[in-house]
């Protein structure tokens, strides 16, 4: 991912629905509230002075409750709404500048959308939905109706091309909006709440679809969500929206553990954090560990300086080895076991990005503090099961 | 001061009946070139529609008509029926009335159309236009129609075109409404989407805006069919041709037989055109 | 309070059906006329509440002889086939004769024949005088929904004359060059003419005097065979005068005596009856007023129809 390049640029961005939009404007710099502007002129202030920048590749996400402003934003970046006032920079064109032939070409070929509601087509078949961007540029019918049954596949909805979409459950509904979006094969995806009328259930899958589909076509997406915990799943990058204006844009770890101000906080502590929160942000350093070729005394050394009824034992180089309990220990000193039989290898671990949510069922099952390891299994850490059950709350 | 509560004061009197006429008499007396173009356009079109109805052989039109409500309603029970009660409007006389019925409602229908589907998608696109056209449309719809009629034969003459002409004033405003609020009523998220992909005014027109509203269109068009129908009798009192002269005649003689008989194959006309195309858009649902 | 008004409305519902005479009116002018005159007389004369009901000929007859409507001022007898009939069988009361000297027939606007240089029309069928002289003009008589043929602007379908002007047209061979249509209702005859007179283009219809057409425009009666009762009804000859009588329901009759007494008497003319027509379209009047209008003109016919002392008591309030 290269830092550099900013394929999306929106600065000062404003958006007025009414008609005094320049008193507005005016009342707006004297500082008055957007509620004040709103009883004084009639002109609702949708999005204020709002800037943000999106790199290549990443999915960014603009987060805020209903009337925050943030599908107007989304909507100013394909000029489905023409900006009040402000500059929108795609690939260094201000596309507020474009001509209304320029704009269809920009729509047509560098940015798509996929909506809440999925805006399909009703009168027409999947195939013919997913294919309607070719169909508007003129591709010719069989070529772009083999360009759709390609993106229908890699959606997960071969076999229902001839299918009217009436016959489609939501999930599957918004896989043909994602396959329309797809197929011009476009740099920007603007996703309009895109989950946000499916089941809980449908909703985790499509995200996990969504990721990989990223994972595959490396796509810059605008992802538009009211769901804290979508946008940290997602989100490389969140922009929180609160009354038509962003208060804060971060990394989801970053807004957690940083958050700007209270409002962002309390949006945040309504997430679950265990999507957030990777293993290195809860792990601890062992306090004590045994190494295999001490043996079994030594380890008993170690667990009763630290009053510990386990030790983790590590080899050459803080390798992790396995786990040997106090029991064990004993019988080991007493000639009942040899060392290396003793010591359980059979135990989870976890390396340092997995996400917290990914130990909870490992957690539950282990009876031990899982080990925290990195690419060549040398320990970096421990997780309790205190800590795991900590970050749910 | 007793007066004035209980009666309207006459002294607040514009008279509007005046200029109305005045204006009705000039256009007699300058336009009537114009009228007479109209007409004698009208007429042209009357006669082609006239004549390509009358080329249907009555056999044929049966045949017809129990194919297509058999496609409607895919049942043989209904087919039989409609074809055995357009048969019936033979056995009682009146096949050649209602030939001549069925060129003034299909003329009628056809120019609502021409000029009701423009209409409703122009009206849909402006909220100023729909403001100013409500009114008008709900004007057309109740006015009594022999206001217009009247002055419709000084200015066209009298007999079917001036027939076609009130039936499609009658006929039009239904096919506008609903083309237009069909359009209105497609979802915003779609159109936005036609337009998130780049397509152009027109192409969002045809293929996104037209299709999806068009269960409601056909709405219409059924309403705008069935219109036509009920202004048949009114027609005839300005010299139109077919079931509704029949009626007449029956109502002027006294004969309820003769008005009876002519009313029950209206009746069944309304019954077939209505089932037809109403099962023609209930199939686009 | 509710109750009380209703139950006034009611009463007076009640009262009103008894005592007032209602008048048939089938939408021609000059029985709106007569209708209002005799209304004038009944209720300054006789202190009498009236009302006219309207409606078509069939409907308005039916209701005559049911006594819901009580009298017709101006019947067209011959345009009714029951008339003579429902007469005879005591069903209706024939009180008298209005007018007997009215015209109808085929008519032309007397531009057609002559011109009108002041409208800078030309005379198209200058030699056009008797109905037989049609089947020279049809192409002046153009029907619009059939060019090969003219076309004649019939009688009402239903009207006894119908027949017989449908009659005339096959036996003076004219339906082979014209078609005889319909109009469907009278005011669409009326229109049509008023519209090519109008326009000053021809016309050839059927109508009939008096009416506020023939007295506002020009029309000429196209000529016919004289008058002979056995060809009339085949339409070889002239239409003879119909006799338009004062006719009312036997019910009515026997309840009204004195009022009665007076429409029996009632009597006007063709001619009075045109002019006080071109009244009402001259000056916009209404038909009240036209009544008002022709009992100061025709003052004498108060005497003719009236006792003196009721005459004295209608020229009290015409004078106020």
């Amino acid at each position: 991912m290269n830092e550099n390049n900013k394929i999306l640029k929106v600065e000062n961005l404003t958006k007025m629905f009414g008609s005094k939009k320049l008193l507005a404007r005016e009342m707006l710099k004297k500082g008055l509230s957007k509620n004040e502007v709103l009883k004084k002129t009639g002109v609702t202030v949708a999005v204020d002075n709002v800037s943000f920048e999106v790199r290549q590749g990443e999915i960014f996400v603009l987060i805020g409750l209903s009337g925050s402003g943030k599908s107007t934003v989304i909507r100013c970046l394909n000029m489905l709404q023409p900006p009040t006032s402000g500059k929108i920079y795609f690939e260094g064109d201000n596309i507020k500048n474009y001509s209304a032939k320029q704009l269809r070409e920009f729509r047509r070929n560098k940015v798509s959308m996929v909506f809440q509601n999925f805006g399909l087509m009703s009168h027409r078949d999947v195939l013919s939905n997913a294919a309607y961007g070719l169909e508007i540029k003129g591709v010719s019918k069989k070529e772009r109706e083999e360009k759709a049954m390609e993106i229908i596949s890699m959606v997960g909805l071969s076999g229902w091309e001839g299918q009217s979409v009436l016959n489609l459950s939501g999930g599957m509904r918004q896989r043909v909006g994602i396959a329309r979006a797809l197929i011009n094969n476009p740099d920007v995806l603007l996703m309009d709440e895109p989950f946000s009328a499916l089941d809980p259930l449908v909703r985790r899958e499509m995200q996990f679809e969504l990721l990989s589909i990223q994972e595959k076509l490396n796509k810059t997406i605008v992802f538009i969500t009211h769901d804290i915990d979508e946008a940290f799943k997602l989100g490389n990058n969140v922009a929180i929206m609160q009354d038509g204006k962003i208060i804060q844009t971060a990394t989801p770890e970053e807004m957690m553990s940083n958050p700007s101000n209270s409002y962002v906080k309390e949006f945040t502590n309504s997430a679950d954090k265990t999507h957030v929160y990777s293993v290195k942000n809860i792990m601890i350093t062992p306090s004590c560990l045994a190494h295999s070729r001490n043996g079994a005394k030594n380890a008993l050394k170690q667990m009763y300086d630290n009053g510990f009824s386990s030790v983790f034992v590590v080899g050459d180089k803080l390798r992790f080895v396995g786990i040997l309990t106090l029991e064990r220990a004993l019988a080991v000193r007493n000639g009942e076991l040899s060392f290396n039989d003793a010591v359980y290898t059979d135990v989870p671990t976890t390396q340092l990005e997995t996400p917290v949510s990914d130990l909870i069922p490992i957690a539950a099952k282990s009876a031990f503090p899982i080990a925290v390891v990195d690419n060549d299994n040398r320990l970096k850490g421990l997780v309790t099961k205190a800590a795991v059950l900590a970050s749910l709350s | 001061m007793h007066k004035l509560l209980t009666v309207f004061p006459e002294d607040i009197y514009i008279d509007i009946k005046a200029p109305i006429d005045k204006f009705i008499n000039f256009m007699l007396q300058n336009w009537s070139p114009f009228f007479e173009a109209v007409s004698k356009s009208l007429q042209l079109f009357l006669n082609a529609i006239g004549s390509a109805v009358n080329a249907i052989p009555w056999w044929l039109l049966i045949i017809a008509v129990f194919f297509a409500s058999y496609k409607v309603s895919k049942k043989i029970s209904t087919s039989i029926l409609y074809s055995a009660l357009l048969f019936f409007i033979g056995v009682i006389g009146l096949f050649d009335m209602m030939y001549a019925t069925l060129a003034i409602i299909i003329a009628s229908v056809i120019i609502s159309l021409l000029i009701g589907l423009p209409s409703g998608i122009v009206m849909s696109a402006s909220k100023k236009i729909s403001i100013f056209a409500v009114p008008v449309l709900d004007t057309m719809q109740t006015m009594p129609s022999f206001v217009y009629l009247i002055p419709a034969v000084m200015l066209l003459g009298l007999g079917n075109v001036p027939a076609v002409i009130a039936t499609t004033i009658y006929a039009l405003p239904p096919v506008i409404r609903l083309t237009s609020h069909g359009i209105r009523q497609v979802d915003v998220e779609v159109v936005e989407a036609a337009k998130a992909f780049g397509s152009t005014k027109m192409q969002i027109l045809f293929k996104v805006q037209i299709p999806q509203a068009l269960p409601t269109i056909m709405a219409g068009v059924n309403q705008t069919i069935m219109m036509a129908i009920s202004m048949v009798v009114t027609c005839s009192m300005i010299g139109a041709t077919g079931l509704g002269s029949e009626v007449i005649k029956g109502i002027n003689r006294l004969e309820s037989g003769r008005g009876f008989a002519a009313g029950i194959a209206i009746v069944i006309v309304a019954i077939i055109l209505d089932r037809l195309t109403q099962g023609v858009f209930k199939k686009n649902e | 309070m509710l109750i009380c008004v209703a139950a006034l409305l009611i009463s007076s519902g009640c009262t009103q059906q008894s005592e007032k005479i209602i008048f048939g009116d089938v939408g021609w002018d000059s029985m709106k006329f007569h209708n209002a005159v005799a209304m004038y007389i009944a209720e300054t004369a006789y202190d009498l509440e009236t009302e006219e009901i309207s409606g078509s000929t069939p409907v308005t007859y039916g209701a005559l002889k049911k006594g819901d409507i009580h009298l017709y001022m101006e019947t067209w007898t011959d345009n009714i086939p029951a008339y003579s009939g429902d007469v005879q069988s005591g069903e209706l009361i024939e009180l008298g004769v209005n007018y007997d000297d009215n015209i109808q027939g085929l008519y032309v606007p007397r531009y057609v024949v002559e011109g009108d240089p002041s409208r800078g029309i030309e005379p198209l069928a200058p030699d056009l005088k008797m109905v037989e002289d049609l089947k020279n003009y049809k192409d002046v008589f153009t029907d619009p929904e059939d060019a090969s043929k003219g076309r004649i602007y019939g009688s009402i379908s239903g009207w006894e004359i119908d027949e017989i002007m449908r009659k005339k047209v096959e036996y003076y061979g004219l339906d082979e060059f014209y078609n005889y249509i319909d109009p469907g209702s009278d005011a669409a005859l009326s229109a049509s003419i008023a519209g090519a007179y109008e326009k000053g283009e021809p016309i050839v219809a059927y109508y009939w005097e008096p009416t506020w057409i023939t007295g506002k425009y020009d029309l000429l009666l196209l000529e016919d065979a004289p008058y002979e009762e056995s060809l009339y009804r085949q339409g070889k000859c002239e239409c003879p005068s119909v006799r338009l009588t004062v006719c009312a329901n036997p019910q009515f009759v026997k309840d009204n005596p004195e009022f009665v007494e007076f429409l029996s008497k009632y009597s006007t003319s063709s001619e009075l009856t045109s002019k006080a027509l071109m009244y009402i379209n001259e000056n916009n009047a209404e038909y009240a007023d036209a009544a008002k209008w022709f009992l100061v003109e025709y003052d004498n016919l108060l005497d003719e129809w009236l006792p003196s002392d009721k005459a004295e008591l209608v020229r009290g309030e015409l004078l106020k």
